[in-house]
């Protein structure tokens, strides 16, 4: 009897393991025998499921442009994953490190296009666009997107960004308008000058409560590095393997001050993270921020008092403003190829691209859409007229984030460098450490020097 | 004889269950950890190479890397002493026969209800550098305002008091426990014999406690070696790498820096590290009855 119970126990535990490894193994299995069943594509009921990882701040605008993509390709599905984006970037990093199809389309930053690929996670578009397809966007965002002679993630938008300013804090401190037009762009030192006397404290209580001045992407190379650029610096070495002398030269420490004086000399600018910005200026916390066109609609619809001037530069140099933005990405574990590029061809192209414009307000890559917003007569009228200054910006103004296989590491140390600038560590001494332990990161792409 | 084989079996077929996991959950990550930490990424090919020892070599030669072991051996330093030596405060205190001390025992129990993101979260609104309650305190005070996470002086103190404030209540529970166990009759006779507070708690409460206090010593010092979401979520192992721990490190090598190799060549050296300072406190901590 006790041998009998005993042999029961080691079987029941045998068992629930077995039972446990077959679980997962079928669980991995399931996608790849339903796409065998499905010619190339997993199947749910009739519809093939797309899953996509997106960015959260974005999620709600891609919802509509997939429901709209739904309406017309019934037999697709697309699924979201929506993180934050620095969490976005660690979750592509770790899902796609374990060459599962977690997901099947995925938002690759522009410069990221080139280590995304060195890395293999994107499955080339070529044999998914033609070149008349491939024609129809600005040249600008065909070359961000492409590797090598691959052409490696199609471009849902490009960007460009603009001063707003809250009318309501400008008419408190009697100071006139900023103008919208580009000729009479103001100067970072102009605009210090006003961010200065936009700083206050409202309520007597010995805080400031009103800040002059923010970029909404606090840290974020994107907006800071037109800093340098409008001093005309290299921010990385022409190949892209090398930082030292060119993220620390001495035009880029110049343009760090300038970042660093903002919160630590100045006073005008609020450290808080770029989760923060945006809630600061629409809540009549910061009276000038530098963000992008997609705030239009937003602001509009909250009633917030705004207004757009040009992106500021330093006085005696050009003017260099931002650019270039995410682009569409197909994994190249995913086993939904067909279905994914499909949504990826309507999301950037066409109706699609329209549509997403709309929806969305960031600046398009389509030429065809550029060309309406600078013929069509709705764009002459603020807040639209916005666009017709960021249609300006890219064409005249606009200065790419540098191209590096190691684009990722050096935008990580250049990020915390700014983020310690913020918080009053020397500007040098923070951008020579963020240049010297990229040379160091970068070394591991040696064997992709040409 | 046959029972003989029977019961010399039997133990392990119950341990089996705890063994495989630990050998599939532990053990395996563990040796593969130290494999991977034995290649380097290659690109385009999608292969790795092995480097064997580079990883470990680089990593020697990196200040980085010397900065987090320092920043990791300065936090446990403090924090692993501080948090068991409040722990046990607290569970004395809590052993205290009071009426309603069933109350007290409950309420020092609700930090660590709060799941540690969310504790992060909050802590870092009360301590935001503009306009945060702490901060709007301090001011109406008439002190100046405090930068905390934002200074690279004060940002680990913030994150240990934030660990230590969630811990306490956790640990001294086990120690609560261990004191409950302690017989009243070795306090009695302590008491004949002429004891004192401080004489009765230096040889029969200490004494008789080492048992949960080495448990609680060895699984704080893991669980604070191998601290990261307050890092990752309130300073990122800023400002100026001054909360950068190994764990936050590793994670950056793997997910920011796509390089597996140097990630676990990081966790290794940290395993290491956590395997000689647990070896040296169980024998410190070992009890002697």
């Amino acid at each position: 009897m006790r041998k009998l119970s005993l042999l029961l126990v080691s079987l029941m535990m045998l068992m629930s393991i077995v039972a446990g490894c077959a679980k997962g193994s079928n669980q991995a299995e399931k996608p790849a025998s339903g796409a065998a069943e499905n010619g190339g594509k997993a199947n749910s009921g009739n519809k093939t499921e797309v899953d996509f990882m997106v960015v959260s701040t974005w999620a709600d605008d891609l919802q509509a442009l997939a429901t709209k993509f739904e309406e017309q390709n019934p037999n697709i599905k697309i699924n979201f994953v929506s993180l934050p984006f620095r969490q976005m970037l660690e979750g592509i990093e770790v899902q796609m490190n374990s060459k599962k199809p977690s997901f099947d389309v995925f938002m690759v930053d522009g410069p990221l296009v080139s280590n995304y690929t060195v890395k293999g996670f994107l499955e080339p578009l070529d044999s998914y666009f033609s070149n008349d397809e491939k024609a129809k966007w600005v040249d600008a965002s065909l070359q961000a997107g492409s590797y090598d002679g691959k052409f490696m993630a199609a471009p849902m938008n490009t960007s460009t960004d603009v001063l707003y300013y809250n009318k309501d804090i400008f008419a408190e401190k009697g100071i006139d308008l900023p103008a919208q037009d580009p000729d009479k762009r103001m100067t970072w030192e102009d605009t210090v000058e006003l961010a200065k006397k936009l700083t206050f404290d409202q309520n007597g209580d010995g805080q400031t409560d009103i800040f002059g001045f923010t970029f909404r992407q606090v840290g974020r190379p994107y907006q800071l590095l037109p800093l340098a650029n409008s001093l005309d610096a290299e921010v990385i070495s022409k190949d892209g393997f090398t930082a030292q002398g060119f993220t620390n030269s001495d035009k880029m420490v110049q343009a760090a001050k300038f970042y660093y004086d903002t919160f630590n000399t100045w006073k005008i600018s609020p450290k808080i993270t770029p989760d923060e910005t945006v809630e600061y200026f629409a809540t009549g916390k910061t009276a000038m921020m530098i963000g992008s066109t997609a705030y239009i609609k937003m602001f509009t619809e909250r009633g917030v008092p705004f207004g757009a001037a040009p992106f500021p530069y330093f006085n005696g140099n050009k003017a260099a403003t931002p650019t270039g933005s995410f682009h569409l990405g197909l994994s190249s574990f995913s086993d939904k190829k067909e279905a994914a590029a499909e949504f990826i061809k309507f999301a950037t192209t066409g109706e699609g691209a329209k549509f997403w414009f709309e929806q969305r307000n960031e600046l398009p890559a389509s030429k065809e859409v550029l060309h309406f917003i600078t013929t069509d007569p709705k764009f002459e009228e603020f807040p639209s007229s916005v666009f017709r200054l960021a249609a300006f910006e890219a064409q005249n103004t606009a200065v790419p984030r540098p191209v590096s296989p190691g684009y990722l590491e050096w935008e990580s140390l250049l990020t915390k460098a700014y983020e310690d600038i913020k918080a009053g560590s020397d500007p040098k001494k923070a951008l020579d450490q963020a240049a010297e332990q990229s040379d160091r990161l970068l070394k591991k792409y040696d064997s992709l020097k040409k | 004889m046959q029972a003989m084989r029977e019961k010399t079996y039997v133990p392990y077929l119950f341990l089996f269950p705890a063994l495989f996991g630990i050998i599939v959950f532990k053990l395996l990550p563990i040796f593969q950890g130290l494999n991977e930490s034995l290649y380097s990424p290659t690109f385009l090919q999608g292969e790795k190479i092995f480097v064997a020892l580079d990883n470990y070599v680089t990593l020697l030669k990196d200040p980085v890397f010397w900065n987090s072991v320092k920043v990791t051996l300065l936090m446990n330093v403090v924090i692993n002493p501080l948090q068991i030596g409040l722990a046990l405060l607290l569970a004395l205190l809590l052993n205290i026969q009071l009426k309603g001390i069933g109350f007290f025992r409950s309420i020092h129990f609700i930090p660590i209800a709060v799941s540690q993101p969310i504790a992060c979260v909050l802590w870092a609104l009360l301590l935001n550098q503009e306009q945060g309650i702490v901060n709007s305190i301090l001011v109406a005070l008439g002190l100046p305002a405090q930068p905390f996470l934002g200074s690279s002086e004060q940002a680990l103190w913030v994150i240990i008091a934030i660990s230590t404030w969630r811990g306490v209540g956790y640990w001294s529970v086990f120690l609560l426990a261990g004191l409950q166990e302690i017989p009243g009759s070795l306090y009695e006779a302590a008491a004949i014999d002429g004891a004192g507070r401080w004489e009765r708690f230096k040889n029969v409460t200490f004494p008789m406690l080492k048992r949960p206090l080495i448990f609680v010593t060895v699984t704080d010092t893991v669980i604070n070696f191998l601290m990261f979401s307050p890092m990752y979520i309130l300073t990122k192992g800023g400002p100026e790498n001054s909360t950068n721990v190994l764990m936050n490190e590793s994670f950056n090598s793997a997910f920011q820096y796509s390089d597996l190799g140097r990630a676990s060549a990081i966790v290794m050296m940290l395993l290491v590290l956590i395997l000689i300072i647990i070896a040296a406190q169980f024998k410190l901590l070992k009890p002697k009855h």
